[in-house]
C-alpha cells in the first residue's frame, strides 16, 4: 500500500444560512399577497370560469391569434425586403428603407393603429387609375377599404417590418464574410448565397429575438381594441363595458394570453433547434 | 496552348496602399504553381484576384484565355455584373485558409450544394459524386458529419472535395494548411499532391517548402508586391539569385 493512511474526515459543506433566510420570508410573502388574491371576493373564479369559454372569448381569441400570426407573417417577409434594401449598394433604396424604420419604429404602435383606423380622414377615397389615359381601375371610399380589422393588419404589420428589418439585419450581418466569399468561389449568384447560406445561418440568431417579437406581437394585438379589432381584448372589453365585471373579465383575457405565450414558447424551442443543425452548443443532436 | 493563368503587370491598391506593383506570371494547364513570399507581399491578394474576389486595378489578368471579370468588345473593357462573374467563377475551385465550409451543412450537403444549385446536377448523381469525392480525400465515413464534428485537416479536406464537385480546370490554394495544427497538415498535402498528379492546374500560396520543392512545377517567389523571382523549385529554392529571396528562405527553413 502506497496511499498515506489519513483519519476519516467529515465534509461540511457551506452552511447557506442567508439563503435559507431569504427563501423564507420570499415563500412567505409570495404565500400572502396569493391568500390575498384569492380570497378577494372580486376575484369572482366562478365568473371567471363562466366567461373563460363563451363563444364570443373564443372568436376573440382567434381573431388575437390570426391576427399575430398575419402581421408576423407580413411583417417578416417585409423585414427581410428591408434588411436587403438597407444592406444594398443603391443609396437611394438605403435611404427608403432607413426613412421607414425610422418612422415605425419611432412613433408608437398606438398612435399608428389608429392613424390607419381613421385613414380616410387623411385620404377619403382609395383611387388606382391608369396614368394619362383616365382610366380608373379601382375607386372607393376608403373607409369602405380599410375596416377596422384591414387598419389592425396594416398597423400591426407595417410596424413589425421596421422591428423585424432590424433583426433581420443583424442576422445577416453576423454571418462570417468567409461564408458569402466560399459561395462566391463556388459560381453561386448572389441572390442565391443570400438564400441558401446566409439566411440560414443568420436564422440561428435572428430566430430568437423574433420569438420575442412574435410574443410581444400577440400581446400588442390587444392594442388593436381601441379601434374595435375584434380581438380577444375588445370581446373582454365590451363585456365588461356592460356587466362592470372587469377584474375576473381581465383575468380571463390574461390567462388566454398566457396560455397562447406559453404555447409560442414551446414553438419557439423547437425552431431554434431545427436551425441549431451544425452548431456545436445546443445544436448537433 | 492557351495559358490557364496569365497576368501581365496586374496592379492592386487598397486605398493609399499599392498591395500588387505589377505581377508577371503564367501557368500553363497542367503546372503546379507555388506562390512564396513575407506576409503582406501580396501573394494571397493576387490568388484573389484569379477569381476576381479582388478586382484588380491595372494590368491584364486571364484565366484560360477569359478575361478576369470583364468583356473585351472592340477596344473596350467592360466590367462583369455579379451574375456573369459567378458563371465565370464554376471553372475555378478555391480552398481557403480557414476552410469555410457551410456549418448548416454536412460534409455531403456542402459537396453537393453548388452542383445541385448552380450546375442542376441531379440531387442523386451530384450525390454519388460527391460520395466518391468524400471517398478520395478519405472521408467516406465522415459524410454526414456536420462541419463542427470535424477536425481541423477533414474540415479541409472536405473544403477540397466541395472545390472538386463543380469538376474546376484551375484551383487555387490560399495557405490551406497554415490554420492546421501541425500533424494535420500531412492529410491535406497528401490530399493535394495527389490532384497534382491526376495533372490538375493549380495555383498554391504556401509556407510548405517541402511540399513546392517536391510538386510544383514552377516557384514564384513575390516580396512587396512583385515577382522578385520565379522559375523550377529547385533553382528558386535551392540557389536563389535575388538577395531578397535567399532573406526569406534563410528564415523560414
Amino acid at each position: 500500500m502506497t496511499t498515506t493512511d489519513t483519519p476519516a474526515v467529515r465534509v461540511v459543506p457551506v452552511r447557506h444560512y442567508g439563503r435559507w433566510l431569504t427563501a423564507l420570508v420570499v415563500a412567505g410573502l409570495a404565500a400572502l399577497f396569493l391568500r390575498a388574491l384569492l380570497t378577494s371576493p372580486n376575484l369572482e373564479p366562478g365568473t371567471v370560469a363562466h366567461y373563460l369559454f363563451q363563444d364570443y372569448v373564443l372568436d376573440g381569441v382567434l381573431t388575437t391569434l390570426w391576427l399575430t400570426l398575419l402581421a408576423m407573417v407580413l411583417g417578416t417577409a417585409g423585414g427581410i425586403l428591408l434588411a436587403v434594401l438597407r444592406l444594398s449598394d443603391n443609396p437611394v433604396l438605403r435611404g427608403v428603407s432607413w426613412t421607414f424604420i425610422w418612422v415605425f419604429r419611432g412613433t408608437p404602435l398606438l398612435v399608428q393603429i389608429i392613424f390607419f383606423g381613421f385613414l380616410g380622414a387623411l385620404f377619403p377615397r382609395i383611387t388606382l387609375s391608369v396614368p394619362f389615359t383616365g382610366t380608373v381601375l379601382f375607386d372607393r371610399p376608403t373607409s369602405v377599404v380599410v375596416t377596422g380589422t384591414v387598419a389592425a393588419v396594416l398597423a400591426l404589420s407595417l410596424n413589425e417590418m421596421a422591428y423585424a428589418a432590424e433583426v433581420i439585419r443583424g442576422g445577416i450581418l453576423a454571418v462570417d464574410g468567409g461564408q458569402t466569399e466560399a459561395a462566391a468561389a463556388l459560381g453561386m449568384s448572389p441572390t442565391l448565397t443570400l438564400r441558401r447560406v446566409v439566411l440560414p445561418q443568420a436564422m440561428r440568431v435572428i430566430i430568437p429575438p423574433m420569438g420575442n417579437e412574435t410574443i410581444t406581437m400577440l400581446k400588442s394585438t390587444a392594442l388593436v381594441s381601441i379601434i374595435a379589432g375584434r380581438d380577444l381584448m375588445t370581446a373582454v372589453q365590451s363585456v365588461y363595458q356592460n356587466n362592470y365585471k372587469v377584474i375576473p373579465l381581465l383575468v380571463v383575457a390574461a390567462i388566454w394570453y398566457l396560455a397562447l405565450v406559453s404555447l409560442l414558447s414551446a414553438g419557439q424551442w423547437l425552431v431554434e433547434r431545427r436551425f441549431g443543425r451544425g452548431f456545436a452548443r445546443g445544436g448537433v443532436r | 496552348m492557351t495559358a490557364m493563368v496569365r497576368a501581365e503587370g496586374v496592379t492592386k491598391r487598397f486605398g493609399p496602399v499599392e498591395v500588387l506593383k505589377g505581377i508577371d506570371l503564367t501557368v500553363a494547364p497542367g503546372e503546379v504553381a507555388c506562390l512564396l513570399g513575407p506576409s503582406g507581399s501580396g501573394k494571397s491578394t493576387f490568388l484573389r484576384c484569379v477569381n476576381h474576389l479582388e478586382r484588380i486595378d491595372g494590368g491584364q489578368l486571364s484565366v484560360d484565355g477569359e478575361l478576369v471579370g470583364y468583356r473585351r468588345q472592340g477596344d473596350r473593357l467592360y466590367e462583369l455584373k455579379a451574375r456573369e462573374v459567378a458563371v465565370r467563377r464554376r471553372d475555378i475551385g478555391m480552398v481557403f485558409q480557414r476552410f469555410n465550409l457551410f456549418p448548416h451543412l454536412t460534409a455531403l450537403g456542402n459537396v453537393t450544394e453548388a452542383p445541385v444549385r448552380v450546375l442542376r446536377t441531379p440531387r442523386a448523381q451530384a450525390r454519388e459524386e460527391a460520395l466518391r469525392l468524400l471517398d478520395r480525400v478519405g472521408l467516406a465515413d465522415r459524410a454526414h458529419h456536420y462541419p463542427s464534428q470535424l477536425s481541423g485537416g477533414q474540415q479541409q479536406r472536405v473544403a477540397i472535395a466541395r472545390a472538386m464537385a463543380m469538376r474546376p480546370k484551375l484551383m487555387l490554394f490560399d495557405e490551406p494548411t497554415s490554420a492546421l495544427d501541425p500533424e494535420l497538415v500531412g492529410e491535406v498535402l497528401d490530399v493535394m499532391k495527389g490532384l497534382a498528379a491526376d495533372g490538375m492546374t493549380m495555383v498554391v500560396v504556401t509556407h510548405e517548402m517541402g511540399f513546392a520543392r517536391e510538386v510544383a512545377d514552377q516557384v514564384a517567389f513575390l516580396d512587396d508586391g512583385v515577382v522578385v523571382e520565379v522559375g523550377p523549385p529547385d533553382e528558386v529554392l535551392g540557389r536563389p539569385r535575388h538577395e531578397r529571396t535567399r532573406a526569406f528562405l534563410d528564415k523560414v527553413l
